[in-house]
């Protein structure tokens, strides 16, 4: 079994059923920066099966970052430097119309206008704030996107312009 | 959402368009704050109404396109369409993979259009209510 | 706190109105240092609530600090006028402390300078950022997008070329914007 990191990729079965087992469990860590988090946060006192692991001890478990607020252009680099020390694998679900594109604030001289310019994005959950409910439809689709992603991590080169 | 998964009814979830009535005349462009709304159309002539009618022009719809990774569900553009062709709607579940595909097109929004609730008793009653009476 | 309190304590330069419920003191600005100093130590205003400026393009930069008093529970506007070219007025971080961040903020988003002031770094923008909360500045993002209610019923996109920019500027947009490359 290769080691992740190194430049073979697994096997399609290795990685099917690493897969598989990564769709059930994702440890997610929130970036509350603004409104948004305050929905994640009602969503995280769900019952739902998919929301008990919202408490991610450290950047070394965590494998779903949640990016729920506005982000400006202050605040970006160090979003960057969060997606950056954690290890595969790793995804992105953008929360709400702020960390989407800017959302409300798209023409202000200090926003980034969506995280995606900053980081790759897997799922985007449009809302201004999206409902909690709309928070699991995205964890579902976020799964099923696992479930069939037999390929590598997505490179930074696919990054939106 | 209540206990039975039923949400109030104006539940700002989506935005349905009900094309018919829609005479584009871009208000709803104009007045987004996002400037979310997209809206292509043409203009196609009309036989005049009688001998001595001049011609007129129809405006037809080409392209009507709601950018939802920018829309704050301010409903600005429900409430200053003239000819009621935009409603909202309770649906919330159309995250996406890519980020082009949160802009959805006339189809998508016509279908949204049919989860949109019926408009509540009295609505649209051109009598004044008692608290309106000078 | 009457009017006439108010009016005894700043002198006769201040002219004392009530416009929005609340006293309002308007003050040459020679006189802004001294007024801080009087609405603190005579009349008791000890709490500061905030300072801020008003871009009102041709007629300047009106500068307004708010002060309370805790037992009076009433409050006190100051307010004075800098001109729009150089817009510079006397710190009053001296003689209330919170007002040296307020002064900052204001030095950085809208270009008003503050002498006396003990260090006016920015907080937020990089330099060379200019100052983005003067009304003559444009929004970026608005002059760099086509703006889709430009088009008028029955036009598309591609009829949008043949008609001059200037008749449907958006809000937020000023001429000097589309003059950038």
């Amino acid at each position: 079994m290769a080691v992740m990191g190194l430049a073979a990729p697994d096997p399609a079965p290795v990685r099917f059923v690493l897969q598989w087992g990564r769709r059930y469990a994702l440890t997610m860590a929130n970036v509350g920066l603004a409104c948004c988090a305050v929905e994640f946060v009602a969503a995280s006192m769900s019952s739902s099966p998919l929301l008990q692991r919202t408490l991610a001890a450290g950047t070394g478990t965590t494998e779903l970052l949640v990016i729920s607020g506005t982000v400006t252009d202050r605040l970006a680099p160090a979003v960057r430097r969060l997606y950056d020390a954690l290890p595969e694998p790793r995804y992105v679900l953008s929360f709400g119309a702020c960390a989407n594109s800017g959302g409300p604030y798209w023409d202000s001289y200090c926003v980034t206008r969506g995280i995606d310019t900053v980081i790759p994005v897997d799922v985007y959950v449009p809302g201004c704030p999206p409902r909690p409910e709309a928070l699991l439809e995205g964890l579902r689709t976020l799964q099923r996107q696992i479930d069939g992603d037999l390929r590598v991590p997505p490179a930074a080169s696919e990054l939106r312009g | 959402m209540n206990a039975s998964g039923e949400l109030p009814v104006r539940s700002r979830g989506t935005i349905g368009l009900l094309e018919e009535n829609c005479t584009v005349c871009m208000l709803c462009a104009r007045e987004c704050p996002d400037w979310c709304l997209h809206i292509d159309s043409h203009k196609e002539p009309l036989p005049p109404l009688g001998p001595r009618g001049r011609p007129r022009v129809r405006h037809v719809l080409d392209r009507f396109a709601i950018d939802f990774s920018l829309c704050m569900y301010c409903g600005i553009c429900i409430e200053v369409c003239p000819f009621d062709a935009l409603f909202w709607a309770p649906d919330f579940g159309y995250e996406a993979t890519q980020h082009a595909d949160l802009t959805h097109e006339r189809g998508r929004l016509r279908e949204w259009m049919w989860a949109a609730p019926p408009p509540a008793p009295g609505a649209g009653s051109t009598e004044r209510a008692a608290s309106d009476q000078r | 706190m009457s009017p006439d309190e108010v009016a005894a304590a700043l002198g006769p330069t201040a002219s004392i109105s009530a416009p929005y419920g609340e006293l309002v003191a308007d003050l040459p600005i020679a006189d802004w240092h001294g007024a801080a100093l009087t609405a603190r130590d005579v009349l008791e205003l000890h709490f500061f609530d905030f300072l801020t400026g008003v871009d009102l393009r041709d007629q300047g930069f009106q500068v307004v600090l708010r002060v309370w008093s805790v037992a009076a529970r009433s409050g006190l506007q100051l307010r004075t006028r800098c001109s729009a070219d150089s817009p510079v007025l006397a710190s009053v971080s001296d003689v209330y402390a919170g007002a040296g961040w307020h002064e900052r903020q204001a030095a950085e988003l809208l270009g008003i300078g503050f002498p006396g002031h003990p260090g006016l770094e920015p907080l937020l923008l990089e330099p060379g950022s200019g100052h983005p909360l003067r009304k003559d500045t444009g929004l970026a993002a608005r002059a760099a997008i086509p703006w889709p209610g430009a088009k008028e019923p029955g036009e598309s996109d591609r009829d949008l070329g043949a008609r001059s920019r200037r008749k449907n500027l958006p809000l937020g947009v000023t001429a000097r914007d589309l003059k950038q490359p």
